[in-house]
C-alpha cells in the first residue's frame, strides 16, 4: 500500500457540451513520481480531461482530487497554486513580453505581486527579484534559449517555443506536470531533449501525466498508461501490457497509425 | 503678463491633464489589456466630487443645485475626486470584468457610461443636471490671492507636481512584478490562470488605479476651468483619450506624452489652418473630429503599437556560476 | 389600467424598431464574430438618407423609405471593404475592431453633423389621428412600423431556414473552422451579412425618426445600448433571440415609462441588461461558443 496518498484522482468524471459527451465517466489514479500517459485515438475526450483536470472547463459529475483534496469546480488559478501546472496542446508563450519575462511571470507567490509592495516598498521585492531572474536564467539556460532570454517570446521558432513552454511551467514549481502533447509537431531531435528534460524533471521530484501520441515515447519512458475512448477509460498499466490488451489494440492501436510522424 | 505666456500656460495645464488621463487608460488598457470605452465617465466622476466638495453649500435662488457643498480646502477635493472614480470603477469592475468576451466589457462599459450621464443630467439635485456646475473655487487661490494670468501659471505648477508623483507611480507599478503579471495577462489571460494568477483581482486592480487616475485628471479640470457639465464630456472625449494613448504608444507611458502633445497641438492649432467656411460653424470641430477618427484608425492599421512602442524591459544579470551560455540547441 | 395597454401598444412600437435593429446587429455580428460600434451610427444614418430624398427630392415616402434602407446598407458593404477588412485580413485580434468601429462611429457622426448640421430635423408625416386597435391607441404611421417589423422578420427567417445565404451565415455563426472548410465563400457571406445588417439599421433608424418627434446627429448612438440591452438579452450572435430581447426590452422600457419617470424608463432597460449579464450571460437564446 502507498503510505503518500495519490497524486491525482480522477473519480468518474463527466462533461458533455450540448449532445456531445465528451467525458463520460472517466477514471483513473495516479501516484506520485510517475510519469504517467494519455492515450487514445482523437476525439477520445483527452484534451477535454486535461481542462477539467485544471480547472479551465467545470465538471458536469464526478470528482477530482489532487495530493488529497477535492478540487472539483476549483478556478483554475487556485488548482495552480497548489501545484499543478498545465501546459497547452498549442504553445502559448506571452507573446509580447521577453523570453525571460514568461519564466518570471511565472513563479508563484511573488511579493512583487502585491499593489502595496509594487508601489510603496519595491525594495521588499528587489531580493526576492534577483533570485528569480538568476533562477529563470538558469532554468533558460538548461533548456537552451539562454541566448534568446531578452527576445519577444514571439520570435521564438516553433520548437523553441515548445522548449519555453516547458521551461516556464518549470517554473511555476509544479508538483504535478500536465503537459498537453509536448511533442507535436516537433522533429525527432528536440524530441528526444524533450524527453530527456522530462526525465530529469521527473528525478527531480515532479510528477507527469502526458497526453501524448507519439506511443514510442510512452512506451519508452512512461511507467503507467491510462487509455482513454469515448470519454472513458478503457484500461490502464503498462505500454507493453496494454499491447496485448486486444479491446485497447482494436480501439486505438489496431486501425490506427503506431506512432504519428513526427514533424 | 502677456497673453502668450497666459496661452501657453493654459495649453500646457491642458497638457498635463491629459497626461494624466492617458496614464490611466493606460494603466488599463496598456498594461492589463482591459477595454474601458467610459474613460471619460470616471473623469466625470472625479470632476463632480472635486466639484462639490470644494463648493459651499447650494445657495438657493442662484439655480444651481447639488449635493454636498463641503467647501474642503486643496488638496482634499481632489483626492476625493480619485477615490470617488477608483470606488466606481471598483464597482464596474466587479460587474464586467469577468471570464466573458471583451466585447462584453466594451459594452457594459459603454452602457455604464450612457446611463450614468443620464442620470446625472436628469437628477438634477446631483450635479445640477444638464446645465452642470459652475463657480467651483480655484484651489489654493484663497490663500494665494492670484490674478487670473498669474493663477494659470501657479496653477500649471500644481497640476505639474501630481502629474509627476502620478508618472512616478505608474512607472513604478509598470517595473513591478505586479505590472509584469498585469501584461501576461494582457497577452493571454487563460495562461496567466494557468500559473495561479488571480486575473480577476489583478484586472480589477488596474482597472481602480485607471479609474483613479481618472478622477484626479477631472478633478484637477474642474479646478481649472471652474465648471464641468455633461456637454463637456461625451464618447469623443472618450476617444480622444484612446486615440492620445494608442497614437502615442500604447504600454508606454512616454507614448501617452507624445500623444497627447500631438493631440493637444492638432485641437488647439489645427483650427488655424481651416479655410473659413461661411454658415458652418459647425463645419470645423466636425472635420476635426473626422480627421482624429480617420486618423486613428489609419494608425492602428499601419502601426498598432503607437509611435513609441513599449520598451523591453532591462534585467541586471546575476548568475550562477556556470560553464558559460549553453550551446545553441533548439531548431 | 388602460394606461398599461397603452404602453403596451407603445411597447410594440419600439419592441418593432428594436427587432429590426438588433437582428441586423445579431446577423452581422453572428457571420463576423464583432460588435460593430458604428451600428448606431448606421441608423442615424438611415433616417437622414431618407429625410432627404423625401424633402429634397419629393418622392413618395415608401420610396424614401428604401432608397433610405439600402443607402445604409451600401454604407454597410463600404465600412466592411474599405475599413473592417483590412483589418481582419492581416489577422488583427478582436479589440481592434472594436476600436475601429468606435472611430468609424465617431467619423459617421461627424459627417451627418457636417452635411446636414446639428439641429434636430423633423418627419414631415402627415399628422395623423391615433386609431383604437383593441385596448391600443396607435397612429396609422406606428402601425405600418409594427407591420413592416413583423414582415422583415419573417423575411428574415426564411432567409435564414429556406435559402443557401441565410444557411451558411448560419453555419459561420455556429461554426467557423467547419464553415470554412465546407466550400461556403466567406468573402460573400460577409458581404451579404453587411449589407443586410446595414439595411435592417437603416429601417430601424427610419422607424425610430418617424415615432419619435424628432432627429439628430447622435439620435442613433443613443439608441445603441437599447439596441445592446436587447441583443445580449436575447443572445448574442442569433437573429431570433434579438427578436425576444427586442421585444423584452420594447415592453421593459414603455410599460415603466407609464409607471416610472419616462427620463429613467431607458435605465431600467440598462438594469435589466446587468441583471442578465450577472444570472445568465449567453443570454434566452444562447449560441454555442459566443459567450
Amino acid at each position: 500500500m502507498q503510505a503518500d496518498p495519490p497524486i491525482l484522482e480522477v473519480d468518474g468524471a463527466v462533461r458533455h457540451f450540448g449532445g456531445l459527451r465528451a467525458v463520460d465517466g472517466c477514471s483513473f489514479t495516479l501516484q506520485r513520481g510517475m510519469l504517467a500517459a494519455l492515450i487514445g485515438p482523437n476525439g477520445a475526450g483527452k484534451t477535454t480531461l486535461v481542462n477539467l483536470v485544471a480547472g479551465a472547463l467545470s465538471l458536469h459529475g464526478g470528482r477530482i482530487r489532487f495530493l488529497g483534496r477535492d478540487i472539483s469546480g476549483w478556478a483554475p488559478h487556485r488548482i495552480a497554486s497548489l501545484g499543478l501546472i498545465r501546459t497547452f496542446q498549442i504553445s502559448r508563450e506571452w507573446a509580447r513580453l521577453t523570453v525571460l519575462e514568461n519564466l518570471l511571470v511565472a513563479a508563484p507567490d511573488q511579493r512583487g505581486e502585491n499593489l502595496w509592495n509594487a508601489l510603496m516598498r519595491p525594495g521588499v521585492s528587489r531580493a526576492e527579484e534577483r533570485r528569480l531572474v538568476a533562477e529563470a536564467l538558469d532554468t533558460l539556460d538548461t533548456f537552451g534559449l539562454y541566448a534568446m532570454r531578452n527576445e519577444y517570446a514571439v520570435t521564438l521558432s516553433g520548437g523553441q517555443k515548445r522548449l519555453l513552454e516547458l521551461a516556464r511551467a518549470v517554473m511555476g514549481r509544479p508538483t504535478l506536470l500536465l503537459l498537453d502533447e509536448p511533442m507535436a509537431g516537433v522533429n525527432p531531435a528536440l524530441t528526444d531533449q524533450l524527453a530527456q528534460h522530462i526525465e530529469t524533471l521527473r528525478q527531480g521530484g515532479i510528477s507527469f501525466l502526458l497526453v501524448e501520441h507519439n506511443l514510442e515515447f510512452v512506451e519508452r519512458s512512461c511507467d503507467y498508461v491510462v487509455v482513454m475512448a469515448l470519454g472513458r477509460t478503457l484500461a490502464t498499466g503498462l505500454m507493453s501490457d496494454l499491447r496485448q490488451n486486444p479491446e485497447v489494440v482494436s480501439a486505438y492501436l489496431g486501425g490506427e497509425s503506431v506512432e504519428r510522424a513526427a514533424g | 503678463m502677456s497673453a502668450i505666456v497666459f496661452y501657453i500656460a493654459t495649453v500646457v495645464n491642458y497638457f498635463f491633464i491629459y497626461n494624466i488621463l492617458a496614464w490611466g487608460l493606460n494603466i488599463q488598457f496598456g498594461y492589463a489589456g482591459i477595454l474601458d470605452f467610459t474613460y471619460i465617465t470616471f473623469m466625470a466622476v472625479g470632476a463632480y466630487v472635486a466639484g462639490v466638495t470644494s463648493l459651499g453649500r447650494q445657495q438657493p435662488g442662484t439655480g444651481v443645485t447639488y449635493i454636498l457643498g463641503w467647501h474642503l480646502p486643496f488638496p482634499l477635493p481632489l483626492l476625493l475626486g480619485g477615490l470617488a472614480a477608483a470606488l466606481l470603477g471598483l464597482l464596474v469592475g466587479l460587474l464586467a470584468i469577468n471570464r466573458l468576451r471583451s466585447d462584453y466589457l466594451a459594452i457594459v462599459t459603454l452602457s455604464v457610461g450612457i446611463i450614468i450621464y443620464s442620470l446625472v443630467g436628469n437628477l438634477t439635485g446631483l450635479f445640477d443636471g444638464f446645465d452642470g456646475l459652475v463657480g467651483v473655487p480655484e484651489p489654493l487661490n484663497g490663500q494665494v490671492h492670484l490674478g487670473v494670468n498669474t493663477y494659470t501659471i501657479f496653477y500649471m505648477a500644481v497640476t505639474g507636481v501630481v502629474m509627476v508623483i502620478l508618472w512616478f507611480f505608474a512607472q513604478r507599478l509598470r517595473s513591478s512584478a505586479l505590472g509584469r503579471t498585469m501584461r501576461a495577462i494582457r497577452e493571454d489571460v487563460d495562461v496567466a490562470e494557468s500559473f495561479g494568477k488571480n486575473t480577476f483581482r489583478i484586472r480589477l486592480v488596474a482597472m481602480v488605479i485607471g479609474c483613479f487616475y481618472a478622477g484626479i485628471g477631472g478633478a484637477l479640470l474642474i479646478g481649472f476651468v471652474g465648471a464641468f457639465s455633461p456637454g463637456g464630456w461625451s464618447t469623443l472625449e472618450t476617444f480622444i483619450i484612446w486615440a492620445v494613448m494608442l497614437i502615442g504608444g500604447r504600454g508606454n507611458n512616454w507614448g501617452s506624452v507624445l500623444g497627447s502633445f500631438l493631440v493637444i497641438a492638432l485641437l488647439s492649432e489645427a483650427t488655424r489652418f481651416l479655410p473659413a467656411i461661411p454658415n458652418n460653424a459647425f463645419l470645423e470641430p466636425a472635420l476635426r473630429n473626422i480627421v482624429i477618427g480617420a486618423g486613428l484608425i489609419v494608425v492602428l492599421r499601419f502601426r498598432p503599437q503607437g509611435i513609441l512602442p513599449e520598451r523591453k524591459a532591462q534585467f541586471s544579470e546575476v548568475r550562477a556560476a556556470r560553464a558559460g551560455p549553453g550551446e545553441p540547441h533548439a531548431g | 389600467m388602460t394606461v398599461f395597454w397603452l404602453s403596451v401598444g407603445f411597447g410594440f412600437v419600439t419592441a418593432s424598431v428594436l427587432a429590426l435593429a438588433s437582428v441586423g446587429l445579431s446577423l452581422q455580428f453572428g457571420v463576423t464574430n464583432y460588435v460593430n460600434f458604428a451600428y448606431g451610427a448606421f441608423l442615424t444614418l438611415g433616417a437622414y438618407f431618407a429625410w432627404t430624398v423625401l424633402t429634397g427630392g419629393h418622392l413618395p415616402l415608401w420610396l424614401a423609405i428604401l432608397i433610405g434602407s439600402l443607402g445604409v446598407g451600401v454604407v454597410g458593404v463600404v465600412s466592411d471593404r474599405v475599413v473592417f477588412r483590412s483589418f481582419t485580413r492581416s489577422g488583427f485580434p478582436l479589440f481592434y475592431l472594436l476600436i475601429v468601429s468606435f472611430g468609424l462611429s465617431l467619423i459617421l457622426g461627424n459627417v451627418v453633423q457636417g452635411v446636414w448640421g446639428p439641429s434636430p430635423q423633423f418627419f414631415a408625416v402627415v399628422s395623423q389621428y391615433p386609431l383604437h386597435i383593441g385596448p391600443f391607441l396607435l397612429t396609422p404611421a406606428q402601425l405600418v412600423i409594427i407591420g413592416v417589423a413583423i414582415l422583415t422578420m419573417v423575411g428574415v427567417h426564411l432567409l435564414l431556414t429556406r435559402t443557401r445565404l441565410g444557411k451558411a451565415m448560419r453555419a459561420m455563426s455556429d461554426n467557423p473552422a467547419l464553415a470554412q472548410v465546407s466550400g461556403i465563400d466567406i468573402n460573400r457571406v460577409t458581404t451579404w451579412a453587411w449589407f443586410i445588417s446595414g439595411t435592417l439599421a437603416g429601417l430601424a433608424g427610419i422607424g425610430l425618426a418617424i415615432s419619435t418627434a424628432s432627429f439628430e446627429p447622435a439620435f442613433g448612438e443613443n439608441f445603441l445600448f437599447i439596441i445592446f440591452a436587447a441583443v445580449i438579452v436575447g443572445g448574442i450572435g442569433q437573429p431570433y433571440g434579438a427578436m425576444l430581447g427586442a421585444f423584452v426590452i420594447g415592453m421593459v422600457t414603455e410599460v415603466s415609462a407609464a409607471i416610472i419617470d419616462p427620463a429613467y424608463s431607458t435605465d431600467l432597460a440598462f438594469v435589466v441588461l446587468i441583471v442578465m449579464l450577472l444570472l445568465r450571460p449567453q443570454g434566452l437564446i444562447p449560441a454555442r461558443g459566443k459567450a
